[in-house]
């Protein structure tokens, strides 16, 4: 093991990615609640693993949605389990995603120099929405299917681009079978895709800045507060 | 040790223990629901074939039936076969309809008297038994009772 670290390290000096990771300079009266973003992270990987498990067991049609979500459920080995941690993996990771926002913007750190990480972070946070809104419908029961329904209908009071972008939600004009292949695919493909992106920038920035130090009665803010 | 570094020490264990046991907690569920297919276990039944008074002996008889199971969490009803062959009307011996190669369905060929796969000529005998060609075993054979006059056979599990 430590010949193999060794061997990797003369070549790509992976000690260094270490120490960038996991040895940084952290400012002074930092505590739990600037651990919100790590705790995302570490959500956000719980609901990539349950979600790849739940998806080798879950068919997007109205006709077997809801059979195979109780197929996992009643069926599959632990599959309560999974399912439970991706639900209640979901809850979490909404209210941790906000109360790491409200952290950020309550502490001043979304302030120069660190504004694209608020930026990307927002962009972040809109994901996890979306997330939720097209996780809902999945098990295709009656309150996600009313849900879906009250949510696409609320799209549609949207000004002139209303009824058009409520057809584009629901893949046609009512709610039904395309509405739930659309969902799913936006939830399992193009939504990871673009969290993934976004979150590795996110990392990228703040590896690179270093994290905030907390706002100090009687100091102006610097430049490298 | 100085107090800072067993400090820093203790920390970083208790990191690594925390968040060891959160990966076991999320890869233990997550592991056995993954490989549950292995211990699954197939249903088991037996399936009607029909009166065995419309077996004739002599020649096999391909009997069509149509098998309802759970396949998942949906049911499906799948039309299946089976070659029937009995000497006397009482024994029989049910044929799976692939051919043991690579599973091709294979017919009985009434001029020559033998089950003929056509796709690489493989040929068996009445008994299952291979003549010529690639096969690497006998054809294989259902469980068979007779219950009231009707034969039922039991489908091998993870068969074709």
């Amino acid at each position: 093991m430590r010949t193999l670290v060794d061997w990797l390290d003369e070549r790509l000096q992976i000690r260094e990615i270490k120490v960038a990771l996991f040895d940084r300079k952290i400012p002074k009266g930092v505590g739990w609640i600037y651990t919100l973003g790590s705790l995302s992270l570490g959500i956000f990987l719980l609901q990539s693993v349950t979600g790849i498990l739940l998806a080798m067991n879950y068919s997007p049609s109205p006709q077997f949605a809801y059979e195979s979500v109780s197929y996992i459920t009643h069926q599959v080995t632990l599959g309560n389990i999974v399912r439970g941690l991706h639900k209640w993996g979901a809850s979490a990771m909404v209210l941790i995603v906000t109360l790491h926002m409200i952290r950020v913007y309550f502490m001043g750190s979304y302030k120069y120099p660190r504004e694209l990480s608020w930026v990307v972070g927002v962009f972040i946070w809109l994901i996890v929405m979306g997330f939720g809104f097209t996780g809902y419908l999945l098990p295709w029961d009656q309150k996600g299917y009313w849900a879906t329904m009250v949510g696409t209908t609320i799209a549609e009071q949207a000004p002139l681009v209303g009824p058009a972008l409520a057809k584009l939600l629901r893949g046609g004009d009512t709610l039904g079978t395309v509405t739930l292949t659309r969902f799913y695919a936006i939830h399992v493909l193009v939504l990871p895709a673009l969290v993934l992106t976004l979150i590795a920038l996110h990392l990228f920035f703040v590896v690179r800045q270093g994290i905030s130090a907390p706002p100090e009665r009687d100091k102006p803010d610097g430049p490298h507060a | 040790m100085d107090p800072e570094n067993s400090r820093r020490d203790f920390l970083k264990k208790s990191i690594f223990l925390l968040g060891g046991l959160m990966a076991v907690g999320v890869a233990v569920p997550g592991g056995t629901y993954f490989l549950s297919p292995l211990w699954r276990k197939g249903e088991e039944g037996w399936l009607e074939l029909g009166e065995i008074s419309k077996i004739l002996p002599g020649e096999p008889v391909k009997v069509d039936y149509a098998q309802r199971r759970r396949d998942g969490w949906a049911t499906i009803e799948e039309k299946s076969s089976a070659w029937v062959v009995t000497d006397d009307g009482k024994k029989f011996t049910v044929f799976d309809p692939h051919c043991t190669h690579l599973g091709c369905p294979y017919h009985w060929d009434t001029a020559k008297k033998k089950f003929l796969c056509p796709c690489h000529n493989a040929t068996f005998g009445m008994d299952g038994q291979v003549i010529s060609g690639p096969p690497p075993r006998p054809l294989d054979q259902f469980t068979t009772k007779v219950v009231g006059g009707k034969l039922l056979i039991k489908p091998r599990s993870g068969g074709a």
